[in-house]
């Protein structure tokens, strides 16, 4: 067993993958954990496919470059997320039917400039990413990411957790509420892009998500939520990508995923705020015993 | 002494449609108001234009002793997330959030200014509760020790009893009441024309495009009460019909 993890650290493509993911597991972790606290974790997978016409164009007109990823990428997300902002404060239609239409719009048009481009776009690395070929480009850019990520993090936290839990008394205490909701977006974005590479346009969201939901199963605190997410989307890589090498027709993303859907399930079977705490609860409800009336006050 | 608040000739409404007009009133240290109307005749509007939410379509709100730092603010509750992962005195603490930097813990001061709002709110015994556990009135309580926490000379408060049961609503009046004797100025909007009224000392009327203002029994009289479409003519009779002699002494 230690000869196989140590055939498998030989490789400097697998050392590679293990530090791009550790990195990107302490970024995409806060921002997975506050994508489904503030109820947008559909946004998010959303979102995921409003980056794809902005990195098939940065690809199609510079090629598969970190920089044509990144540029185009932002534009195409920030410009989504701003449009779903401006149609939902301006029109009848409240966000999330506005982001579902506009994603929907930007999915169409990247696969039509995908098709257009023939067979010279690789379409599966675009789907489920290439983790395995991460390039030094590639890590400079999640390890960028996740600095950016941490930092905002550190700044924002206590507004974030404010907004979120009681958005209508967080806008009667600042006369900008909206700059936070837009730095959010921003860093779900830009945290979108550093996985796009990794894990891809469909799995993106998935190391966000299932960590962050799962964490939600065991944790009351927002603290105990942002540690243990990180833990178990750490848990997820490294295991998903061990689970890879040693099944080799195994694509590294989706068993990245498919850990962290495995965690998921754990979670919600056995976590104190999933099934498991409610089994619990009434196990001890039924094992009470009920306090008997003395037979002797019965006939008084 | 300046009061907290100056309202004069203020219309407030959306596009196209006018709640009321003509409103000018003083909001005094000290006082508490109670803001009263039928469904949809701008009583969460006119708490949006305090907090600087939502624009008065024509007058002026003025602060005489400059806008205040804070505004203490209790919005309904159908609008809070009740499974955010937050215990009982972190949501007391949010209450003067500006004010903790980017330190991760809060000072002594601060946790024992957090420790005496939830005596106050009478939910010391479940700081450490997560929010989710909690009954309605616990939660409004949690609310208050929040409110409590920003500390403020403006305190509003939007429907704060619409889901608690009367032993709660005693504690939170008591909790109005001590706001008053502090020199806080209290404004409430209150459902129904219940006891409530009792521990305020001006009301506000909102209907028929109109706002009324004075004393609590100089506002609420029949008359205006059926004018300004909070009560029905049948209504108002029932309500205000003479007190009859108690049975047991016929």
């Amino acid at each position: 067993m230690f000869e196989l993890f140590a055939e498998m650290w030989s490789f400097a493509f697998m050392r590679r993958a293990f530090v791009a993911t550790t990195v990107l597991s302490a970024s995409v972790a806060p921002v997975g954990a506050f994508l489904v606290l503030r109820r947008l974790s559909l946004a998010g997978e959303a979102m995921a496919h409003a980056i794809t016409p902005g990195v098939v164009i940065g690809f199609v007109t510079a090629g598969l470059s970190v920089a044509s990823l990144l540029i185009g990428g932002l534009i195409a997300g920030v410009g989504v997320a701003i449009l779903t902002a401006f149609l939902a404060r301006k029109t009848i239609l409240r966000s999330d039917a506005s982001l579902a239409s506009l994603y929907l719009i930007a999915l169409a048009v990247g696969i039509f400039i995908l098709s257009a481009a023939g067979s010279a776009v690789p379409l599966k690395s675009f789907l489920f990413g290439s983790i395995l070929g991460i390039d030094d480009a590639s890590l400079i850019l999640v390890g960028a990411v996740a600095t950016i990520t941490l930092v905002t993090f550190a700044v924002l936290l206590r507004p974030l957790i404010v907004s979120t839990c009681d958005p209508v008394f967080f806008e009667a205490q600042t006369r900008r509420p909206w700059l936070i909701e837009q730095a959010f977006m921003l860093l779900l974005v830009l945290n979108l892009i550093a996985a796009f590479k990794t894990l891809g346009t469909l799995m993106a969201v998935g190391l966000m998500i299932l960590p962050a939901t799962s964490a939600r199963y065991w944790s009351s605190t927002i603290t105990g939520q942002l540690g243990l997410g990180f833990l178990i989307a750490l848990a997820s890589c490294w295991i998903g990508l061990t689970l890879s090498y040693l099944l080799p027709e195994t694509p590294s993303g989706p068993a990245i995923v498919l850990t962290a859907g495995g965690f998921f399930i754990i979670s919600a079977v056995f976590g104190p705020l999933g099934f498991g705490g409610r089994l619990r609860r009434q196990g001890r409800q039924n094992t009470t015993p009920i306090p008997q009336t003395p037979q002797k006050e019965r006939h008084q | 002494m300046a009061p907290v608040a100056e309202i004069r000739n203020i219309a407030l409404g959306h596009p196209g449609l006018t709640l009321f007009r003509g409103l000018s009133m003083d909001i005094e240290r000290g006082a508490t108001l109670a803001v009263l109307g039928a469904n949809g005749a701008g009583k969460s509007t006119f708490i949006k234009m305090l907090l600087g939410l939502v624009e008065p379509v024509s007058g002026r709100l003025t602060w005489p002793d400059g806008p205040p730092r804070d505004i203490g603010y209790l919005a309904q509750m159908t609008e809070f997330d009740r499974r955010f992962p937050l215990r009982v005195r972190d949501l007391a603490a949010m209450g003067a959030w500006k004010g903790f930097g980017l330190r991760g813990r809060l000072d002594r001061a601060t946790r024992d200014r957090v420790d005496a709002a939830l005596e106050a709110a009478g939910v010391l015994n479940i700081a450490d509760q997560s929010l989710h556990t909690l009954s309605g009135g616990q939660l409004q309580r949690a609310l208050f020790a929040r409110v409590i926490m920003q500390d403020a000379d403006l305190i509003l408060l939007d429907e704060p009893f619409a889901a608690v049961d009367q032993n709660t609503e005693a504690h939170l009046l008591s909790i109005i009441d001590h706001w008053r004797t502090e020199g806080r100025a209290v404004v409430l909007v209150v459902h129904d024309l219940s006891s409530v009224l009792d521990h305020c000392s001006h009301a506000l009327l909102l209907g028929a495009e109109t706002a009324s203002f004075g004393a609590v029994d100089a506002v609420l009289t029949p008359e205006r009460l059926v004018a300004q479409n909070y009560l029905s003519a049948s209504q108002a009779a029932w309500m205000f019909r003479p007190a009859e002699p108690d049975a047991a002494h016929v």
